[in-house]
């Protein structure tokens, strides 16, 4: 064996080695975090690999930096098979694919190395003048590591150039070689030509050595910086909330009898590992905390953080990898996650509304974390903000996050002949569907006129139902969402308890939160209904030409649809709603707000920030009700009790020209007569 | 400090109150009920007592029947370490007899505080606390909205109409807490999961005679709803003459 050939696998064994070794080391310490079981539906996980990960379905979001990704990513993966090749003729001289692949596919092989290799060279100097020039902002803030990306750009183009001038002095070196498959480097290497061939075999070597050293070099530094992503990602993708229908936004209930130090997580170890992989696997693109609503309007919160922070704080609690030792061991016991590196405000700010995942292109779950954290702050320390504590009590106290008496749940329905299930069974009657009508539904003004153009629906279209009246209270998903895991399980399993007592199968409601509450997170606690929303339901009717509609065409209003957050990028229905709206008013123009449908903006109420102030930047409503607004719309179209409160607030304080009506109400104000 | 306090378990004050079918108490159905508000701003001044000055002791005693036992649990899951229950069938409405009996639970406990809410939220008389001083001889204070400790003597602030005034008392005593003192606090999971093993001891409560009954209870009169009499200038003269004639109060 050659010298240079021993040179080389020894080269090769200590990189592949060391880099091996960091990978086991990264794999052990996800190992500090909770255990999270991760392989149910693996059909679905193996979808999400091949769309989000493979065909980039996320990435290709961003019209802009999307495509440039893609382009580099695709490459990455048609260079592999290259950088394979290279490598084994290092070991065996001479090596090629095309000892064994048929001739075509050596050729498309070929030809491919060369067109990916120009196209991610493209993509790389776009990458740079993007963020050189265009400088967009959601790559700034959050201490980024700016210099990180620059030097990865800078090794990619190296890689590129390496390779390119590899095949170019090859072909010099070897005149008439290079066929026409080599459509890059064929006519590179024709501006060699008076290159003496000597001199261009030598810088051709010279190219292969520098390439294969750049790829080991490259591998190496990965699990150093931010683009430990291309190894991590995919795993991510599989490993990542599987997100099929009604899956989403699923919070996990925790065991409450177990005994544990503490509930939630205030540090890295209470995580669990994916949310750790979660950390390895952030690229830092900013794209979550573009589109959070709570970051765009001036709050503290940076979704993108979060997960640095979390990778952060992995790093240093465990020392870091070699070479690069985080911190001085001293002291790092004594630091936490919380606190130290996130505080109380940023986790109170959260909206919960999904924005971050949803955008997310390696499908990491921020707002997991973010729960998590504030049930530690609620389960173990009990620090919250102290208008929740109000809102905590009453729901323990009248089954209502208001201070309104159970006593007065059914009052809207008085004199509206609806019957209650204990009403229904006396009678020996067992009613088909349950309205549920919610604590908003009952209690605020507003949202009672909601409540009762629903019902007023229902018996027009002749639908055999129920409400529960005062037997209904709170299924506690609000003290869910503000981390109270305890308040939420009690309210759960009596707001369950009185359902299954009536045996009921169908639900029908008309508040979003309800509705993902019930349908998805019930059967956690082993509450199994069917949960239909009103927007769902009434579209429904409406198709089935049930729904008695007034003749005359009504008014043209000119409607902006503010879509919920947990009905649309918690369960997908964006269409329903609209829907409802074309078919009970087909003269209606349905205008849509700039962000709208998965990547519409929250109205602010989410997450229990109903019952916070808003007292840092701009008001979340306000931002909102702006961009509905400018879209000239008459009439602002919601299928949410608290999208109703906040946007109609917002309305109100800027005294707008414009009407916040709930999509029941534009049916209900269509139903003929009689 | 080895502090008591004693608190009350009293129906949800939000709740549409019905009266019982014996006409002299309410119907329980469908009640929440929960610990008195005064009693618990009592328990976190105990606590933030025994927090500020790093060590003692919080015992809660709590009259009535095993339902109470609830409410202790609460005040535990807050953070008191031991609680009472004196167990009675039900709470007499003669303070003097509950007095008693809270008197007989105190006298040898040791206790360099007592602590009472001011009065409880449902039957509002305010008369243990002061009749627990008096049956154990001890220096009493009511409706203090702050209370300082520093060694054997206390002082404490009474908010008056328009003024305030601080007292100086020496230890022990019987203090009564009124509200805005301290926000009491909510319990953690952590605390839930920990009142569940500290003790609750159970006694027969030794009622003194009770010689005040409730004889008849009633609801309030239905407030008469409101009437529109008119919109505009044109409805003054009928909104003065009934101001004059029906409200009386021109
Ligand atoms: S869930 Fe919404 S508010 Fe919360 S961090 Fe994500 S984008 Fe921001
Ligand atoms: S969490 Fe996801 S969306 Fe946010 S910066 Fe990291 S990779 Fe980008």
């Amino acid at each position: 064996m050659s010298a240079e050939r021993v040179l080389f696998v020894f080269v090769l064994i200590v990189a592949a080695g060391f880099f091996s070794l960091n990978v086991q080391r990264l794999v052990q310490y996800l190992r500090r975090g909770r255990d999270d079981h991760r392989l149910d539906h693996p059909a679905r996980r193996l979808w999400n690999v091949l769309r989000i990960g493979i065909a980039q379905a996320k990435i290709l979001r961003d019209p802009v930096a999307g495509p440039m990704h893609a382009g580099i990513f695709w490459g990455f993966l048609v260079l592999t098979a290259g950088t394979v090749e290279l490598i084994v003729q290092g070991i065996v001289p001479g090596f090629t694919y095309a000892r064994f692949l048929p001739r075509p596919v050596y050729l498309a092989y070929s030809a491919s190395q060369d067109a990916f290799a120009a196209l991610v060279l493209a993509a790389v100097a776009f990458a740079f003048f993007r963020r050189l020039v265009l400088h967009p902002r959601r790559l700034d803030g959050d201490k980024t590591h700016h210099g990180d990306a620059y030097f990865i750009l800078g090794m990619i183009g190296g890689l590129m150039v390496t390779l390119l001038a590899m095949f170019a002095f090859d072909g010099a070196a070897n005149p008439g070689a290079l066929g026409p498959e080599k459509f890059v480097s064929r006519p590179l290497a024709a501006l060699l030509a008076g290159v003496a061939p000597a001199t261009a075999a030598s810088v051709a070597h010279t190219s292969w050595w520098l390439h294969v050293l750049l790829v080991l070099f490259f591998l190496n530094y990965l699990p150093y910086s931010k683009h430990l992503h291309v190894v991590t990602s995919l795993f991510n993708v599989f490993f990542s909330n599987t997100s099929g229908p009604g899956q989403k936004g699923v919070m996990k209930a925790m065991d409450l009898e177990a005994d544990v130090e503490q509930f939630g997580a205030n540090d890295v170890a209470q995580l669990t590992w994916k949310n750790l992989l979660d950390g390895y696997s952030c690229t830092e693109c900013g794209r979550c905390t573009a589109a959070c609503p709570a970051n765009i309007t001036g709050k503290p919160l940076s979704p993108r953080k979060v997960v640095i922070n979390t990778r952060q704080r992995l790093m240093e609690s465990v020392g870091g990898l070699p070479l690069v030792q985080e911190h001085a061991a001293t002291a790092v016991d004594e630091r936490h996650l919380l606190d130290d590196y996130i505080t109380e405000d940023e986790l109170w700010a959260c909206t919960s509304c999904r924005a971050c995942v949803q955008e997310c292109p390696v499908s990491i779950d921020q707002l997991e974390i973010i729960n998590e954290m504030r049930r530690y702050l609620v389960l173990s320390e009990s620090r919250f903000p102290e208008e929740l504590q109000p809102a905590f009590e009453s729901m323990e106290r009248n089954g209502s996050p208001w201070a309104f008496s159970p006593a007065d749940r059914g009052k809207w329905a008085e004199g509206l002949d609806i019957p209650t299930m204990a009403e229904a069974f006396a009678a020996g009657r067992r009613p088909q569907v349950l309205y549920w009508v919610g604590c908003m539904g009952s209690f605020d003004d507003r949202a009672k006129k909601t409540t009762v153009a629903f019902a007023r629906i229902l018996k027009a279209c002749g639908i055999d139902f129920a409400i529960l009246g005062q037997e209904e209270s709170c299924h506690g998903d609000p003290a869910r969402r503000m981390g109270n895991e305890y308040l939420y399980q009690m309210l759960a399993r009596n707001a369950i308890e009185t359902l299954d007592r009536y045996q009921v199968r169908t639900i029908v409601t008309a508040c979003p939160h309800c509705f993902h509450q019930l349908g998805n997170e019930f059967p956690q606690l082993g509450g199994m209904y069917e949960v239909i929303h009103h927007s769902t339901f009434i579209e429904r009717l409406l198709e089935e030409g049930r729904v008695p509609l007034q003749t005359e065409e009504g008014q043209a209003l000119t409607v902006a649809y503010h879509d919920s957050c947990y009905l649309g990028r918690y369960n997908d229905v964006y269409d329903a709603p609209r829907e409802t709206i074309r078919r009970a008013l087909p003269i209606a123009k349905l205008v849509e707000p700039e962000r709208s449908r998965d990547r519409g903006l929250c109205c602010g109420a989410g997450g229990g920030r109903m019952w916070m102030e808003e007292r840092t930047g701009k008001r979340i409503n306000a931002e909102r009700t702006e961009e509905l607004l400018a879209t000239g719309a008459d009439t602002i179209a919601v299928a949410c009790p608290f999208c109703m409160t906040m946007m109609a607030d917002s309305v109100k304080s800027r005294e707008a020209d414009a009407r916040v009506v709930d999509i029941a109400e534009v049916v209900a104000d269509r139903l003929a007569p009689g | 400090m080895k502090i008591a306090v004693c608190i009350k378990r009293v129906p949800d004050m939000e709740s549409r109150f019905k009266i019982a079918a014996n006409g002299v108490s309410i119907d329980e159905t469908g009640l929440k009920f929960d610990i008195s508000d005064f009693d618990a701003y009592a328990v976190e001044v105990a606590l933030q007592i025994n927090e500020k000055a790093g060590s003692g002791e919080t015992t809660v005693i709590c009259l009535g029947p095993d339902v109470v036992q609830e409410t202790i649990r609460k005040a535990l899951s807050m953070g008191a370490d031991k609680g009472v229950q004196l167990k009675a069938d039900s709470v007499p409405a003669d303070s003097l007899a509950i007095a008693k009996a809270l008197a007989a639970e105190l006298k040898d406990g040791g206790y360099e505080l007592i602590l009472f809410g001011k009065h409880s939220l449902d039957a509002m008389t305010g008369g243990a606390g002061t009749m627990v001083a008096e049956l154990l001889g001890l220096p009493c204070l009511t409706a203090a909205s702050k209370l300082e400790i520093s060694g054997s003597k206390a002082v404490a602030r009474r908010e008056l109409e328009g003024a305030a005034e601080m007292l100086e008392f020496p230890l022990p005593a019987v203090v009564t807490i009124d509200e805005g003192i301290a926000r009491p606090r909510y319990p953690s999971l952590k605390g839930i999961m920990a009142a569940k093993k500290k003790p609750l001891e159970v006694k027969g409560a030794q009622l003194g005679e009770v010689r005040v009954i409730v004889e008849k209870m009633e609801l309030p009169a239905e407030r008469p709803p409101g009437r529109i009499i008119g919109t505009g200038p044109d409805a003054v003269p009928e909104l003065v003459r009934l101001l004059q004639t029906e409200a009386k109060v021109l």
